[in-house]
């Protein structure tokens, strides 16, 4: 046969469908033509032979579709390959490529990483935490009591119980109401001591009212609640994972609390916080006394509408109620105001504004990094741009020179993007560990897959779009001028205003974080720097209830002394108070009494002022650190029999007795219990009671010995390192106290670092933001200086062959990239005093447009920028002019 | 092209092709009839008929034919079919080329793929045709 000669498959243009039909029939064509000369050497005529040849043939129609059908599969195969071919072409090019830049590759990478995975992750604690309706049903529904007495100086505070049954009694607006009051029980087991267990007691319906069933098991029956009914108990969702391991037999099962069975009858779900986090929920019990008790007021309430009430409604009759209880008990009730609050407002209210700052945060560095990304893309266009003209004067096609641009920004992306996902992830653990604990629902927070795909999207369209810029020209690529004129194009000077631009607004949003931050480190020094009253280092506290093992006031005060005993008997420790309320305490029992100055005219009904009344021993205020400012402290010969005593803080004094002596009055007030008369014998100084901004508060103590309560904290001050002897000092108790379960136990530093918890958190993350913010925009302001050095090389070489020194031409570089940010730094300035104004709720005693820090922060971006220009300055000055100036 | 007048579609996977066996009766006359065989023989008498050599699809029918002194005529449309699967499975790349005419001609010639395949496939004939032979002859010692 002859030989084939046709051109190889690879330089063949794409094979139509009709070229393949042609070829088929050409095919078929030539195999009759054969066969019909073959049938006419064979004698046949030649319309026998064409006939007959058609015959042979079989099913012609039906072959040709086939024949096509199978090539054109075929071709499109072979298509395929060779696309794949190209495209990994491509790809392993750009690898190379970018592996002869490493810097350029790291950078960009690390850019994105950063700008999608920080991003993602406080964006999804933040989304998770804020944006998401809460899981409840229907909370729009569901209303927060709370009582306000603007007598009391106090703007919310918990309710009351008898309160609570009068607007349960009289409201019509709601369909249901719930009081929750704080409980407590002794997890008791056969091995091991006991340990505290905080309870919420929740009235009938509960669960329904709040929209929180449990997960598991039921709430509660309504024959639970009564007074002796067997106990039972619903988990919390925490302690069931945590005690029980999550364990679904748990439920119907029993648990031993303060030694007595309690049946377990179900979970609550995890998102349940409200409140507080808590270990159980258990059924109150209504004691007889307290549905008419409207002092105690420690307990909260939560109430749903009834269908068609608006919580204006609701609030409008709930005032009603208020204002007719105060007139039938003036003596309770006469200030006494409530307050009704939406349940979603309760929840997320506090964290709301902060979250949002948060938000505007990685929106700001998320920008940045795709400025940096698409300026570090504009950088590496120019150098493109000659090898892209190579590539174009040889032939490639306008759509493979393109593919190719997109292969290298693919790649960066690619791997940026995939970095960006592993630290999204290790980000929100992070953060979820860092968090404080009262941050709503914080143990159902992961990746949200959303946002990740936003940053990734983001991202990955500025990588490519920007990796485009050499090929997104009008027309065709300028040929010609980037092969003459290295670098020089008129679009490379285009180029550089767009990335001075953008390297100015990295600049700007940088800064806006970092006086953000900036001003929250100011406010959290100015709160440290508060004067506490008191001294907190080397003291430990421990808090427990003496009542159920130690029944008789006498009992109780030799169990106290016992232990005092057994802790002074402890190696390190120097001596021991004890008190009812402890400052920054979170269980501290501060409850409040009337105080009346005796001889002094009574005050009409509803305009008594009241005190907060402590317990202490003789030994607190010493322990305390906390100075007598007048008359004499507590002392041993202040014993039951002997007349009674108190002290006052400074600032009863000044309320009460503001021009006189204090030392020597008698003033009446009750200290849980009825009032009875007191002998003023001293006055302590004032302390902040709760937190670093609360203000101090009318306080009166009165002598452990004189009125023997079962609820006490022990402050124990050592020696030093109080936190190592914590482990010796609970044996000690144990020993002295057998049984006795420790409810709280705390450094006074950790009680004060705890109310810092959220505050630090914000810091630690807007702070975190500014740096990363930072870092980019001084790598953005890096690149540019030296990619406008590059282009001035020929420039700066003229000036050192004209006798120009080194450090001339470094100062002028410097002055360069200073220059560069200062566009920057007026726009940040402009935007933070605009922005920051939204901040002012976190700030404490520091405003958003403070001197200080505004201008503290814009010198050091400005020696940032002069940082960022001084390596290309060197590298500027150490041309060689004359080289320089023949490589052009 | 004209029409052919005879035949059923030849395409489809489930279909065998036809392959016209020229029996003959006892007087040694052929009695057309038809076989339907598997693609799979099909496509391994083509393989083997293009080892070694490269032909077009007219060849490689005469060549067949010839093999078999003419008890075996494959229809040639089954025969293209087969060819252009084959080509899309990778056993035989195909290039143009001038026949004896003087017109365009598709040359035909195995792939290593293809060579391959010859092998696997005839041992696996051939231990089948051994299996059959053996049933079939009378039973030896």
């Amino acid at each position: 046969m002859s030989e084939p000669a046709e051109r190889p498959r690879r330089f063949q243009g794409p094979i139509t469908p009709g070229q393949i039909r042609a070829d088929v029939d050409d095919e078929i064509w030539f195999h009759l033509e054969m066969r019909i000369e073959e049938l006419i050497r064979e004698g046949r005529s030649p319309a026998q032979a064409r006939e007959e040849a058609v015959r042979m043939f079989g099913d012609l129609e039906g072959t040709r579709a086939e024949m096509s059908a199978a090539d054109r599969r075929r071709e499109r195969r072979a298509r395929r390959r060779d696309y794949l071919g190209e495209v990994l072409q491509d790809l392993t090019h750009a690898h190379r490529q970018l592996r002869r830049r490493p810097a350029f590759a790291m950078v960009a990478v690390l850019t994105l990483a950063v700008g999608i995975g920080a991003n993602t992750a406080v964006f999804s604690v933040a989304d998770h935490v804020v944006l998401r309706p809460l899981p409840y049903e229907a909370p729009e529904r569901v209303l927060a009591i709370w009582e306000v007495d603007p007598r009391a100086g106090q703007a919310r505070r918990e309710v009351a119980p008898g309160n609570f049954v009068s607007w349960r009694d009289r409201a019509r607006s709601f369909a249901s109401m719930a009081l929750i009051q704080p409980d407590g029980f002794d997890l008791t087991s056969p091995d091991g001591p006991p340990a505290a267990v905080r309870s919420w007691g929740v009235t009938e319906g509960f669960f329904e009212t709040i929209g929180a069933r449990p997960i598991l098991g039921r709430s509660f029956l309504p024959e639970e609640h009564a007074l002796n009914a067997p106990r039972a108990v619903i988990l919390s969702h925490r302690m069931w994972q945590q005690r029980y391991g999550s364990d679904p037999k748990i439920v119907g099962g029993t648990i031993q609390l303060d030694f007595a069975p309690a049946t377990v009858v179900g979970v609550a779900p995890p998102w349940l916080q409200y409140p507080d986090e808590s270990d159980l929920y258990n059924p109150k019990r209504w004691n007889p006394n307290e549905e008419t008790d409207r002092r105690s007021a420690y307990m909260y309430a939560v109430a749903r509408l009834g269908p068609g009430a608006t919580p204006a409604q609701a609030q409008a009759e709930l005032d009603a109620i208020a204002a007719r209880l105060a007139a039938e008990y003036p003596a309770t009730n006469a200030s006494v105001r409530v307050s009704a609050v939406p349940f979603e407002e309760q929840v997320l209210g506090d964290v709301r504004p902060a979250l949002m700052v948060l938000l505007v945060a990685v929106g700001f560095v998320l920008l940045i990094a795709c400025a940096n990304v698409a300026s570090l893309l504009l950088a590496r266009a120019a150098e493109r741009e000659r090898e892209l003209a190579v590539r174009a004067a040889l032939g490639a096609a306008r759509t493979r020179l393109i593919r190719q641009l997109v292969a290298e920004s693919l790649l960066l992306a690619l791997v940026g993007g995939a970095a960006g996902i592993a630290l999204a992830y290790a980000g929100v653990q992070a953060l979820v560990a860092l968090s404080p604990p009262n941050l709503p629902r914080l143990d159902t927070i992961s990746v949200d897959g959303r946002i990740l795909w936003f940053a990734l999207a983001t991202s990955l369209l500025t990588a490519v779009l920007f990796g485009l810029a050499p090929a997104l020209r009008a027309s065709r690529p300028d040929l010609l001028s980037p092969l003459r004129a290295a670098g020089r194009t008129f679009g490379a000077i285009e180029r550089l205003g767009l990335r001075r631009v953008l390297v100015g607004g990295e600049v700007a949003l940088a800064l806006v974080l970092l006086i953000g931050a900036g001003l929250l480190v100011r406010s959290f020094m100015t709160l440290l720097d508060n004067d506490l009253g008191f001294a907190p280092e080397n003291r430990a506290t421990f808090q427990v209830f003496l009542w159920d093992l130690n029944p008789t006031p006498e009992q109780r005060l030799q169990r106290v002394q016992a232990i005092t005993d057994a802790f002074l008997a402890t190696p390190g420790v120097e001596a021991v108070g004890i008190g009812t309320a402890i400052p920054f305490h979170p269980s501290a029992i501060d409850p409040m009494s009337n105080l009346v100055v005796e001889g002094r005219p009574v005050p009409e009904t509803g305009a008594e002022q009241r005190v907060y009344t402590t317990i202490v021993s003789p030994e607190y205020f010493r322990v305390m650190g906390i100075p007598l400012r007048a008359g004499r402290g507590f002392s041993a010969t202040d014993r039951a029999d002997a007349p009674r005593v108190a002290l006052i803080s400074e600032a009863a004094a000044r309320r009460y007795l503001p021009d006189e002596d204090p030392v020597g009055q008698q003033v009446r007030f009750g200290v849980m219990g009825a009032p009875q008369t007191w002998e003023i014998v001293g006055v302590v100084g004032n302390v902040r009671p709760v937190t670093l901004d609360s203000d101090p508060r009318p306080e009166v103590f009165v002598p452990l010995a004189q009125t023997a309560n079962g609820s006490v904290t022990f402050v124990v001050k050592a020696r030093d390192a109080v936190a190592k002897l914590i482990p010796a000092l609970r044996r000690q108790l144990w020993a002295a106290a057998p049984n006795q379960t420790i409810y709280y136990e705390a450094t006074v530093e950790g009680l004060i670092s705890h109310t810092l918890a959220e505050r630090r958190f914000h810091l630690l993350v807007l702070g975190a933001f500014s740096v990363v913010a930072l870092t980019l925009a001084t790598i953005g302001v890096y690149g540019l200086i030296t990619y406008s050095m590059s282009l001035r090389t020929g420039e700066i070489s003229v000036r050192m062959a004209l006798g120009a020194r080194a450090g001339e031409i470094m100062g002028m570089v410097v002055k360069d990239g200073v220059l560069l940010a200062l566009p920057g730094i007026l726009a940040g300035t402009v935007a933070a005093l605009v922005l920051t104004r939204f901040m002012r709720a976190m700030l404490y005693q520091v405003a958003p447009t403070d001197p200080r820090v505004y201008l503290q922060l814009v010198v050091l971006v400005l020696l940032l920028a002069a940082v960022a220009a001084y390596a290309p300055a060197r590298r500027a000055a150490s041309i060689d002019p004359a080289r320089a100036l023949r490589e052009d | 092209m004209p029409r052919s007048p005879v035949g059923q579609g030849a395409g489809g996977s489930q279909e065998g092709y036809y392959i016209r066996f020229l029996a003959k009766d006892p007087e040694g006359i052929p009695v057309a009839d038809s076989l339907q065989l598997l693609r799979g023989t099909l496509d391994i008498l083509i393989l083997k008929t293009l080892a070694g050599s490269r032909l077009h699809g007219y060849a490689i029918a005469s060549r067949i034919a010839a093999r078999t002194r003419g008890a075996l005529a494959i229809e040639d449309g089954a025969l293209y079919q087969s060819l252009h699967r084959m080509a899309e499975r990778g056993w035989v790349e195909a290039e143009w080329g001038h026949g004896e005419t003087g017109k365009r001609a598709r040359f035909y010639q195995l792939t290593e793929a293809g060579r391959r395949q010859l092998r696997v496939e005839t041992a696996n004939w051939l231990r089948y045709a051994e299996a059959v032979f053996r049933v079939l002859q009378p039973d030896a010692a």
